[in-house]
């Protein structure tokens, strides 16, 4: 159905709304039929191995590819008839580095300024203003290469800021960061969210997608997943048991035999059980194998991932 | 449009400011050329050296804009390279903007390149009044111009930033020679002759030695027609392979592509 330029002014529209959406490259497909509504204001994560289509259906959405089939539309806007439209609205974070690292931090972000239209005056200000909003006003004047990792992202996303975006899109955006600065730089994006901008990020760290206020769940090209953090725990019916093992396949057969159903896949022994703490003890008592580590919890993401996917998060390719 | 070109240029020339030792560097081989080559040369050619330097100045002037250009224009397969490129791609900037402004900057850099090597003139015994040195820096620009064009035309269907510089070389050195920028097009065999029609390289020289020396091989206007043209004609060639990457972000280069 093609968009009429009145629908796309609706200010009601959703944040980001895809429609049957393929991306095929050549004879791999990347995206096989995703349906997604994101909401304006709301801070939503796209979790998935490597390969599974996070890029992809994240460089469609920021106008960077064009569909296969199927639409997509950021702000009611289609990202292809209307492009130039998103891309004003719309701040983005690359997983690779995207600043000049010859050139010092605001000159960075006063280009962005002049390339969105700014005169060259307005950008120096607003360089200036989103670099104290940030709190890394002393790298104005620094190159970008001479920057710790933790103040190049800081960069990147005063970068995506410029414009002011109503959308902000990460992808994988905190890729190489160590901890302290993974949870500030959360922090950060968390108070833009607060403030009424829509976040759409990628990540293959759980416990990021856990700051989101809604998951999708996605593996080789679809979603398989979709819903908030505790709405997804609670897909897994119950409480986890994981094992490690001197022998995991004699465990697991051994486990059938009993009428327990391990999961398959993941590392080591993962099995769902509405009361593991109930069944901890007659496990280790009457296991033929050596246990080297029982632990009880309640479920994570990854759980929930290997449940529906019978893989775990990091085995699905490369980084 | 306006603002997305003048970003690119800014852009450009911040970046070229960061290098600009890189200026200095670029006198060195037009002075070879001027003073050892021009003088091993002119002292055994019929003009004698002193007349041959200056005879070629406009020559060395003419591959310095050349090279300087090219230079300039192959940041688009640098570019292609860096990230933060990609952020340039996703603003809401017509990727003509980019072409355009890739011209303009490279035009301005070899300009700039070019007026470090004016102040030579005197030195290779081609002093010049007033009006002398504003119709030479008249013809520098359009040069510089056109050999912009000419860099960015090439340089966008590059996406390999090793194979770039083997065929520019193949490309620039035959349009140089065959531009009569070291010899009197006029003594040159009727194939070089007939080859340098074809060369805009040679217009561009032939403009600025008619400035200096007052004598034109080619009448002007076919020069300043063939300018033209050359410059029309290449513009429209990297717009299209501009837009052509639209849809890849590959600012249309054939074999680049962005990991998924």
């Amino acid at each position: 159905m093609p968009p009429t330029p009145a629908e796309t002014a609706d200010p009601e529209s959703a944040a980001v709304d895809v429609r049957a959406l393929t991306k095929h490259y050549g004879k791999i497909e990347a995206l096989r039929g995703v349906d997604l509504v994101v909401g304006r204001g709301e801070m939503f994560a796209l979790l998935g191995p490597n390969g599974a289509g996070k890029t992809t259906l994240f460089s469609i959405l920021a106008t960077l590819r064009s569909p296969t089939s199927g639409s997509a539309r950021v702000l009611g806007r289609d990202v292809v008839d209307e492009r130039d439209a998103i891309r004003r609205e719309m701040g983005i974070v690359f997983q690779e580095p995207a600043i000049e690292q010859r050139l010092s931090g605001r000159d960075n972000l006063m280009l962005m300024g002049l390339l969105y239209g700014l005169s060259p005056a307005g950008a120096r200000k607003r360089a200036s203003e989103i670099l104290g909003q940030l709190g890394i006003a002393d790298v104005a004047e620094r190159l970008a290469r001479n920057l710790s990792g933790g103040q190049r992202r800081k960069l990147e996303l005063a970068r995506a800021l410029v414009t002011d975006p109503r959308v902000l899109f990460l992808d994988e955006a905190t890729l190489g960061l160590d901890v302290d600065a993974r949870r500030i730089f959360w922090g950060q994006i968390r108070g833009l969210a607060d403030n009424g901008r829509t976040i759409f990020f990628t990540t293959h760290y759980m416990a990021e997608a856990e700051v989101a206020d809604r998951i999708a769940l996605i593996d080789a090209g679809r979603i398989v997943a979709l819903g908030t953090p505790r709405e997804l725990k609670t897909r897994v019916g119950g409480g986890i048991v994981s094992l490690r093992t001197d022998d995991d396949a004699r465990a697991r057969a051994w486990m059938r035999e009993r009428g327990f159903v391990p999961e398959e896949g993941g590392e080591g022994i993962t099995l769902v059980h509405p009361d593991p703490a109930a069944i901890l003890p007659d496990l280790l008592r009457n296991l033929p194998v050596r246990v080297d580590r029982a632990e009880v919890h309640s479920p994570s993401l990854e759980d929930v991932f290997i449940k529906l996917t019978g893989r775990g998060l990091d085995t699905g390719g490369k980084p | 449009m306006i603002s997305g070109i003048f970003a690119i240029v800014v852009l450009d020339l911040k970046r070229f400011w960061v290098d600009r030792a890189r200026l200095v560097a670029g006198l060195i081989q037009p002075l070879l050329y001027l003073f050892v080559l021009g003088a091993g040369i002119g002292a055994s050619s019929r003009m004698g050296g002193g007349d041959y330097r200056r005879f070629i100045f406009p020559g060395t002037m003419g591959l310095s804009l050349l090279f300087s250009a090219t230079f300039a224009a192959i940041t688009i397969v640098f570019d292609r390279q860096i990230g933060f490129f990609k952020a340039v791609l996703v603003a809401p900037v017509p990727r003509s903007a980019i072409a355009f402004g890739k011209i303009l900057a490279g035009a301005i850099q070899a300009l700039a390149q070019g007026l470090i090597l004016l102040p030579f003139a005197p030195l290779a015994g081609a002093s010049m009044d007033l009006l002398q040195v504003i119709e030479m820096i008249g013809a520098m620009t359009l040069a510089a111009i056109t050999f912009s064009t000419i860099g960015v035309a090439f340089a966008c269907r590059f996406s390999s930033t090793t194979v770039f510089p083997i065929v520019s070389n193949a490309v620039l050195l035959p349009m140089f020679f065959l531009s009569g920028g070291l010899y009197p097009l006029r003594f040159a065999p009727a194939w070089m002759q007939v080859a340098a029609h074809l060369d805009p390289v040679a217009y561009a020289v032939d403009l600025m030695r008619g400035s200096v020396l007052g004598t034109f091989f080619f009448p002007v206007p076919l020069s300043l027609g063939a300018l033209t043209l050359t410059i029309t004609l290449l513009v429209w060639a990297a717009v299209r392979v501009f837009n052509r990457g639209e849809d890849d972000s590959s600012l249309g280069a054939t074999h680049f592509h962005w990991r998924r």
